[in-house]
């Protein structure tokens, strides 16, 4: 087990420094932060005395090792737009975006697993296509389009709902609900093809010819063992908790972490956008991490079977 | 109510009367502004926030020595400064208004003035507070401000004195980046950042809370100077989807939403209740030249650049009419420096492809840098551009850019790029030493340079007499649009606001929003 973790570390560990060293090449060669973040009309004087107050006026190479460096000592840097500890930036966004972000899990988990566990149950039916038509919907609408209708019927024609912001409960409604609702499709549409898959095994007609009810076939043979390709996708959608709503936080005017990214990627705030990335990786990983373990507990083949061969 | 209360009620009267006249403060409306974006570099200090989006509140925390009629004549007018002289060709002496006081409660004098524009605040220094003033804010305060010192006579009155002539000093005094501020305020904060996001000002709302990214509220000043603010409360919150900012306003959850395109201006007034304002800006849009890029050597080429564009079809199909075509790189509010006889930009499509002709050129792709509708229209703007330019026999390539450094980088295929240039005083100071002057951001990004140019916008900066500089400045338009031409000016931009009907505000020519007594009523 322990060799199993510290594998499992070595290649999150390393995943993360690909990624780090990936946003920075991508960020640093594609703009010059000074001119982006002093803007289009301040004075040639002004960029240069930015580009050297932040070293971005030294090799590339030096200022990457440096940045890597950094990190390694727990420093993740300071936001060149105003000097703050990009850490802090970061971290105060974050419970605004887990408003957001957690709510909109349940959601996708209390709609996307009942609809595809039905529309698995009734295969070719109406409820079927119905349930399916929806998650094709839900699904290839994107986010900022679902977004700007609801806003359209709910905030414009019926006055019901704010547009966008974060002040009440009720600003969180409609970005929630965006959020949710393609999350769900998606749900909906992996749980009914493990469902379908499950439910032509053998031990499932085994199960229905030794006379165990339907209801009790269902829950104690096909749930759990459909549940596998559901606990991986839904082990993605906890690791974007952090960083999952980048379009509908700029549609609602959300201020989470979405949106400090989408104006820290475009002012080439390295900083930020790195931590941003750090934590965005870290979670991912340890959320795959848990999708493995989960594996175990739900399949005892795979409890038993050698380190690796799944 | 007991009989002595009774009696004391007459004697406390003249007490309670200030604390009534707050409770009916609390009659006036608070509003919410969307914008999108509140500022750039989350901090409130303009000379620091140098761009239109902290143009848009800055005023209404802290106010620049001389005040500018935004909304009629763009002239400077008395503000905080009550009056201003000219000593000689390198001073003014001005005199402040007496009783202003700062958000903090202190009174205004000479000495906060100096610190505003001196080393406290500007200028930067070795040490004490000037040691934290950020360079960005000291390279701008040294290129508005070139060698500027002050020189405090009275508490109310103060000298201005710069190391050469400037025929504009006066005028500059009026910049937007030459806002009082507490000196004590500054004293006091415990670094840059925290005083950069509250600046104790003297305008008629204070700071209550900036959530950078996010919203800045602002709240009434009674103290103000000009007389009671008409609001209690002004909220801008950062709404970045025009969509968003438009459903938010035809709900009725923004009084105001800021930067709406032209071709949305119909659907707004569609519904009665709303209407958009606003227009003219300070503010020019043009394309410049590389002239060092092989296709663009030729004046010839760049002169049909220009000549091949059709800017009132520009404007009529995609600024719904609402903008003009101005004379030159100049602006009427410039007064005796406006010249009135400068044509504006021609439109000959005969003459551009004679240009093209004669100059040899074969067709060779012209690279087009520009942003993603950065300027309003900027896009399609671009696409027209290319047809007309089509037309002339000019085979123009647009390339899409993400940022301006991408934009600004040099290189082979930089030859044509967007680009604009705001005015912040009247006089033609404002932007064109600083841009194609001997030290101007286009000789200094290697883009463009002519001797002729450099002497001419010199004697605009220091030439005291007027007839002198007039010559100067129809000597540098003529380089810049004809002879060796720099850009291609498009059209003026122009500014729009949408905003619920009853409210009887008026936009200024400016992206500045002015909510000072005067300009507010329901």
């Amino acid at each position: 087990m322990l060799r199993f973790l510290a594998s499992r570390l070595f290649r999150a560990a390393l995943t993360i420094a690909m990624v780090v060293t990936f946003a920075f090449i991508v960020l640093r060669l594609s703009g010059d932060p000074a001119q982006i973040i002093m803007g289009a009309d301040a004075p040639p004087e002004a960029v240069v005395a930015f580009r050297a107050a932040w070293g971005l006026d030294d090799p590339l190479w030096q200022q990457y090792f440096r940045y890597f460096a950094a990190i390694l000592n727990g420093d993740l840097g300071r936001s060149m737009r105003d000097g703050r500890d990009a850490i802090d930036l970061v971290a105060e966004r974050i419970p605004a975006t887990l408003a957001l972000t957690i709510p909109a899990l349940f959601i996708k988990l209390a709609l996307g697993i009942p609809a595809g566990v039905v529309a698995a149950l009734h295969r070719n039916s109406f409820i079927d296509r119905a349930v399916m038509a929806l998650a094709v919907a839900g699904f290839t609408v994107p986010s900022f389009v679902l977004g700007l209708l609801l806003v359209l019927v709910f905030a414009v024609q019926l006055g019901w709902l704010p547009s966008g912001g974060q002040e009440s409960w009720r600003h969180a409604i409609l970005p929630v609900i965006t959020l949710g609702v393609g999350g769900a499709a998606v749900l909906a549409r992996f749980t009914r093809s493990a469902m379908l898959e499950v439910l032509g095994q053998s031990y499932i007609r085994t199960a229905s010819a030794k006379g165990v009810p339907w209801g009790a076939v269902v829950r104690n043979h096909a749930l759990p063992n459909a549940a596998i390709p559901t606990v991986t996708i839904v082990g993605f959608m906890v690791g974007s908790l952090i960083a999952g709503a980048v379009v509908v936080e700029s549609v609602f005017s959300w201020p989470g972490v979405g949106r400090l990214l989408v104006v820290a990627v475009a002012n080439r705030d390295l900083a930020v956008v790195q931590c941003i990335l750090l934590l965005v990786a870290a979670t991912m990983v340890v959320s795959n991490l848990v999708v493995d373990l989960l594996y175990g507990v739900l399949d005892p083949r795979l409890r038993a079977a050698p380190q690796g061969a799944h | 109510m007991h009989r002595r209360n009774l009696f004391a009620a007459p004697l406390l009267a003249p007490l309670a009367a200030p604390a009534l006249g707050r409770a009916q403060a609390d009659n006036r409306p608070s509003i919410t502004v969307a914008v999108q974006k509140v500022a750039n570099s989350n901090t409130l200090d303009i000379a620091r926030e140098n761009s239109n989006v902290g143009t848009r509140h800055f005023s209404c925390y802290t106010e620049p020595l001389v005040d500018t009629d935004w909304l009629e004549t763009l002239q400077p007018r008395p503000g905080l400064a009550l009056s201003w002289q000219r000593r000689d060709a390198r001073s003014v002496d001005v005199t402040l208004r007496p009783g202003v006081r700062f958000h903090n409660g202190d009174e205004m004098t000479a000495e906060d003035v100096a610190a505003s524009f001196g080393a406290e605040r500007l200028m930067g220094g070795p040490s004490g507070v000037a040691a934290r003033v950020p360079n960005e804010v000291r390279t701008a305060g040294r290129a508005v401000f070139p060698g500027l010192t002050t020189e405090v006579t009275g508490r109310h009155s103060l000298r201005f004195i710069t190391e050469r002539p400037d025929p504009a000093l006066d005028k500059r005094l009026g910049h937007r980046i030459g806002i009082v501020v507490s000196r004590r305020a500054i004293d006091e904060a415990p670094n840059w950042l925290s005083w950069a996001r509250k600046p104790i000002g003297t305008g008629p709302y204070r700071v209550a809370e900036f959530r950078p990214d996010n919203m800045l509220v602002l709240e009434a000043f009674d103290d103000y100077w000009g007389g009671r603010p008409p609001l209690r409360r002004i909220r801008f919150v950062e709404v970045p989807e025009v969509s968003s900012r438009i459903a938010g306003l035809l709900s009725g959850e923004y009084e105001f939403a800021c930067d709406i395109p032209p071709d949305q201006i119909s659907e707004i007034e569609r519904n009665r209740a709303f209407e958009v304002q606003g227009g003219l800006i300070a503010n020019h849009r043009f394309i410049t030249f590389d002239q060092n890029h092989p296709q663009l050597r030729d004046p010839r080429v760049r002169r049909a650049v220009s000549l091949a564009v059709d800017r009132d079809a520009i404007i009529a199909g995609l600024w719904a009419g609402r903008t003009e075509v101005p004379r030159g790189m100049q602006f009427p509010f410039y007064g005796s420096m406006y010249l009135a006889d400068w044509p504006k930009p021609r439109f000959d499509l005969a003459e551009a492809r004679r240009l093209v002709r004669e100059s040899g050129y074969r067709g060779e792709p012209i690279p087009y840098r520009l942003l993603n509708n950065y300027y309003t229209a900027q896009t399609p703007t671009a696409q027209v551009l290319v047809e007309m330019w089509r037309a002339a026999g000019l085979n123009v390539q647009i390339q899409m850019r993400e940022n301006w450094a991408q934009i600004q980088a040099p290189g082979p295929d930089r030859a044509l790029r967007d680009w604009s240039s705001t005015v912040f005083i009247a006089d033609p100071v404002s932007n064109m030493p600083s841009t194609w002057g001997r030290h101007g951001t286009y000789p200094a990004g290697g883009e463009w340079r002519n001797e002729e140019a450099f002497a001419a916008a010199d004697a605009l900066e220091t030439e005291m007499d007027e007839d002198r500089r007039r010559a100067a400045m129809r000597r540098l338009l003529t380089v810049l649009e004809h002879d060796d031409p720099a850009y291609a000016i498009l059209h003026q931009a122009a500014n729009f606001t949408g905003k619920r009907r009853d409210i009887r505000w008026r936009a200024a020519q400016s992206f500045l929003m002015d909510f000072r007594p005067g300009n507010w009523g329901v």
